[in-house]
């Protein structure tokens, strides 16, 4: 079980794109954001709280999510986020600059 | 929400954040325990399993501290550190605050005053849409300074001026009215066009606004109420509308009370009445103001259409002037539209300015030597600190990162301090104002008079720019210097004598100078002031007032017929002479001291108009110069037959001893002619010398004027001298004129009223400038003692060692006073220099005492002196008295 601790493994901003995308469905906690990015990646990111929870605050200085307190699904108190419509936006924003940029790499491992 | 907004939030509940994300991550963490455990692992397991996989949260904590704060987190490092080390340092933070809270409270203070004279704008509903117009006339002499409308003028403008949604016109009332009833008294009105509560949108509390036909020739006379007459005067009586009150000797129907807080057409008056625009000639029947084309008496305010600029306003009006001015060759006209505030008049505006300027430079001294105080001690402090600030540059620390850490502590001092000072400022200059207005009015002013100086959003910006920019200039020198410290020589010793530079030593030198020299300029005022005081009280003005009191009879008789009003003032002036104790009475148009001079220009028959001098002209009776004991010292007084008929031409005239001096020096005036011309009046008058008073103070106490003529004639003002005393002629002088008329309001006070208006003067500068001056002599005492302090205290070593080899301790105090005290001579000087620059404009209160005067201007110097030297001394002392082998033993 590789631990992917650190976002460098990812490009700026990515992980933010993610959270932004796995809140899409609905509100989630901390946890069920990791869990449900390693279920959908299947197995390969495992995001940590170090990184986690940084990305989630730069949601929500920017307005793009609202943090609210609510009780999980094992009866604990946990911090649900919520995608706003700035984040709405900012997510469809992202998305297609992310996928400009896999296209750029993908240009560029294939020259020859 | 911003983000910077939420970032602020945040600031503001860190603790609480901090705690939330701490539970948030634990949650998180039970959560993955409870997964794991799900999945088959051991509690114990899972608990570990799940802490490993948490990563570092303290790591992650101040990950999400940057993620809020960015650039902000060092900055709100700088204020928790300078907080800190306030708390260390807690009396060089409270002398520091204290001292900025005096500067910047009492200019905060003094703003509010000048704010709510020159800046206040006027209050209505949406009154940013509200432009007041005036005009300035270029070719037409007459005209020349004034800036109100003809009523011609105002209906062309308000008739064309599509980009306006309603145009108002006002004026005051002539003079002073009278209210009848019981006890009448005089109140003030103003005349206004039928929309004016329309465009103001300020409809009446009580009853009707006016409507368009009040304003129709013929129209019965109606008035609006001011709130405040209401209730003084009717007892807020709410069944006052539709009945009829007495004006001016006339039945005026009462259509409606203003609500409360609508303007009333006067800055500081407390206006009384409002009346149509046409009303004038009803009130006063010498008032032909709307009917004279050239008769410019009507302010003007506009109420912008919605969505229409200021600018389109403007070239909207700028045609109609151009138009207005091809009817009328040779007259062009600038019109001036700007934000709507109360009216004022150009004269009134240009003095209150000029003394604006000079109370907020007295003021801004104060200030300054708060600043120089402050600095001081950051300077001195910032020498202790030099050790600290060496390492944090030694470990890397930018010179701007170490004066951006300074300069926000000087910030912190002076919001901390400014807050402080504009809280105490607002409440106390409410009552000082409420204190000096009455003082300086003179007191037979009929009126009441405002100066509203509750705080307003330019109040407010006015005190938050003050305070930022205090704080950096205080701060910003001595960082400069502070952060630029001798890394070497810090390295190398200890915190004791390093960094001392004789660059420093300069600077505290030279804001000490500052200091001295601006506490001198204060403190000469207030001597000179002083001087000027006791000089009310001891001068001879040149005529007796000790047993003279005088009837003020203007606008006394409005409302009578001119014929009416003569044999009326005929009577009371019979009725007076008959009075028991009464010696004499005489009728002039000015009395002595009074506030109503009219200049007239005087030239000698060859003499070009180019050549005429400015002088007074005073009509004055017979007996006049009997009743002040004005002595005549060649020729003859007027006779009763010139005084009453006044048809000899060329007019007989007396002229004061100067000026019969300054006309013909050397020669008999007696017999000889001279014109006389009033500005603006194309009449020239030839005046023939009959007779050479002695001078007399009578424009101002302490000034005899170079040009000073008397004429025959009468006038609004009676003189009555008794040989009882003053009090009883007052009071007899009231019963008779109740006796001639119950209804008439006049003034009656003794003659020496008028000395006492100028004394009332005098003691309120004297006040101020003493209070100032005694403030920046405190503050300036307090700065030299720290720099005096702040020497010695490099130097315990050799000092301990002087006494030790037996020096005296009145010689080491001179080796040690001689350098600090060096700056405030020079300061000193600097200061009475400046003084005798400025001392001119104290000019109107020092009635005759010189600029230079020795008593006032010498005093004060060594007063300043004395105080620095002994703060100076009582600092020194601390050192000569230090034991020197304690001294020695402790190096």
């Amino acid at each position: 079980m590789g631990l992917t601790n650190t976002p460098s493994d990812l490009l700026p901003g990515t992980l933010e794109l993610l959270i932004l995308k796995s809140l899409v469905a609905g509100p989630k906690h901390g946890y069920a954001i990791v869990e449900h990015l390693r279920v959908t990646s299947r197995d390969v990111l495992h995001v940590g709280e170090s990184a986690l929870y940084p990305a989630l605050q730069r949601l929500l200085v920017n307005g793009w999510a609202k943090a609210e307190w609510g009780v999980s699904e094992t009866n604990r108190r946990a911090r649900y986020y919520r995608l706003t419509p700035a984040g709405r936006k900012q997510l469809a924003g992202e998305r297609a600059e992310f996928e400009r940029m896999v296209r750029a790499i993908q240009h560029v491992l294939e020259a020859t | 929400m911003h983000s910077w907004l939420r970032r602020l939030v945040y600031l503001l509940r860190q603790s609480r954040h901090d705690a939330e994300l701490r539970e948030e991550i634990e949650a998180h963490r039970a959560l993955r325990a409870a997964h794991l455990e799900s999945e088959g692992l051991t509690a114990q397991e899972a608990s570990d399993a799940s802490r490993r996989a948490i990563g570092n949260v303290l790591l992650a904590r101040e990950d999400v501290r940057e993620v809020w704060l960015g650039s902000w987190a060092t900055w709100w490092q700088d204020v928790r550190y300078g907080l800190r080390t306030f708390r260390k340092n807690p009396a060089f933070t409270v002398v520091a605050v204290v001292t900025l809270a005096l500067g910047i409270g009492v200019n905060t203070g003094i703003f509010t005053v000048v704010n709510a004279v020159l800046f206040r704008g006027l209050s209505a509903p949406r009154a940013h849409e509200l432009v007041s117009v005036s005009q300035s006339v270029q070719g037409v002499p007459d005209l020349a300074g004034q800036e109100a409308f003809s009523t011609s003028e105002y209906f062309a403008y308000r008739d064309r001026a599509q980009t306006l949604s309603g145009l108002v016109a006002y004026g005051n009332a002539r003079g002073e009215a009278t209210l009848g009833g019981d006890a009448p008294r005089k109140i003030l009105g103003a005349l206004v066009s039928c929309n004016y509560f329309a465009v103001l949108q300020q409809p009446p509390a009580l009853g009707r606004a006016f409507a368009a036909r009040d304003c129709e020739p013929g129209a019965d006379l109606v008035v609006v109420l001011s709130h405040e007459l209401w209730r003084t005067a009717f007892a807020a009586d709410t069944g006052i509308v539709g009945r009829t009150i007495q004006l001016n000797r006339q039945q005026v129907t009462v259509a409606g009370v203003a609500a409360e807080g609508t303007y009333n057409g006067s800055a500081f008056l407390v206006g009384s009445y409002l009346a149509p625009i046409n009303a004038g000639r009803l009130l006063t029947s010498d008032d032909s103001r709307y009917d004279d084309d050239n008769s410019l008496w009507l302010n003007l305010l506009g109420r912008r259409k919605d969505g229409v600029g200021s600018g389109q306003v403007r070239a909207e009006l700028d045609v109609i002037t151009a138009q207005l001015d091809r009817q009328r060759p040779g007259r062009s006209t600038l019109l001036t539209i700007e934000r709507a505030r109360p009216a004022m008049g150009q004269q009134l505006r240009g003095t209150a300015t000029g003394a604006a300027v000079v109370l907020m430079a007295a003021f801004g001294f104060i200030l300054l030597i708060a600043c120089a105080n402050v600095a001081n001690l950051l300077l001195a402090r910032g020498t202790s600190r030099s050790h600290e600030i060496g390492i944090r540059v030694s470990l890397g620390a930018s010179r701007a990162r170490v004066i951006r850490q300074l300069v926000t502590e000087s910030l912190l001092l002076s919001l901390v301090g400014g807050l402080l000072g504009s809280v105490v400022a607002l409440w106390s200059f409410q009552a000082l104002v409420a204190l000096a207005v009455p003082a300086m009015l003179p007191p037979w002013f009929p009126l009441v008079l405002t100066v509203d100086v509750s705080p307003d959003l330019q109040v407010l910006s006015f005190a938050v720019a003050l305070t930022v920019g205090t704080g950096i200039l205080f701060g910003l020198a001595p960082a400069l210097h502070v952060s630029k410290p001798d890394l070497h020589g810090i390295m190398k010793q200890d915190s004791a004598g390093a960094g001392s530079s004789r660059r420093g030593g300069r600077l505290r030198g030279t804001l000490v100078g500052v200091q001295v020299a601006l506490c001198m300029v204060l403190m000469i005022a207030a001597g000179l002031a002083l001087r000027g005081l006791h000089a009310t009280y001891t001068i001879d003005p040149g005529f007796e007032y000790r047993s003279v009191a005088f009837v003020s009879l203007e606008s006394a008789f409005d409302g009578y017929s001119p014929e009416e009003s003569e044999a009326m003032r005929r009577r009371l002036m019979a009725a007076l002479a008959a009075l028991p104790g009464v010696d004499a009475v005489a009728s002039v148009e000015q009395k002595p001291l009074g506030d109503d001079m009219a200049p007239a220009l005087f030239r000698l028959p060859r003499e070009s108009e180019r050549e005429s001098r400015v002088g007074e002209v005073v009509p004055v009776s017979q007996d006049y110069f009997s009743v002040l004991e004005v002595p005549i010292v060649r020729g003859r007084a007027f006779t009763e037959d010139e005084v009453r008929n006044q048809t000899a031409k060329p007019r007989p005239a007396i002229l004061s001893a100067t000026t019969a001096r300054n006309l013909w020096p050397g020669g008999d005036p007696i017999g000889r002619t001279l014109l006389w011309e009033s500005p603006g009046l194309p009449v020239v008058n030839t005046l023939q010398v009959v007779g050479v008073a002695a001078d007399a103070q009578l424009t101002a106490l302490g000034q005899i004027d170079p040009y000073y003529v008397y004429v025959p004639g009468e006038g609004g003002a009676v003189l009555v001298k008794g040989r009882t005393d003053v009090a009883t002629t007052v009071s007899g002088i009231r019963a008779a004129v109740r006796a001639v008329d119950p209804t008439l309001v006049v003034t009656v006070l003794p003659l020496e009223a008028t000395l006492g208006w100028s004394r009332s003067i005098s003691g309120t500068v004297t006040s101020l400038f003493g209070g100032l001056g005694v403030l920046a002599l405190v503050l300036a005492s307090v700065g030299i003692y720290g720099i005096v302090s702040f020497a010695i205290a490099g130097r315990y070593r050799e000092i301990g060692i002087r006494l030790a080899l037996g020096a005296t301790a009145w010689s080491v105090l001179g080796l040690i006073l001689r350098g600090t005290m060096r700056p405030v001579v020079v300061g000193a000087v600097i200061g009475v220099a400046a003084a005798s620059a400025m001392s001119r404009i104290l000019s109107s209160v020092l009635f005759g005492v010189s600029p230079a005067d020795p008593v006032g201007l010498g005093g004060a110097a060594l007063l300043v002196l004395g105080v620095a030297l002994a703060s100076g001394v009582m600092a020194a002392r601390l050192a000569t008295r230090a034991d020197p082998t304690a001294t020695l033993r402790h190096e």
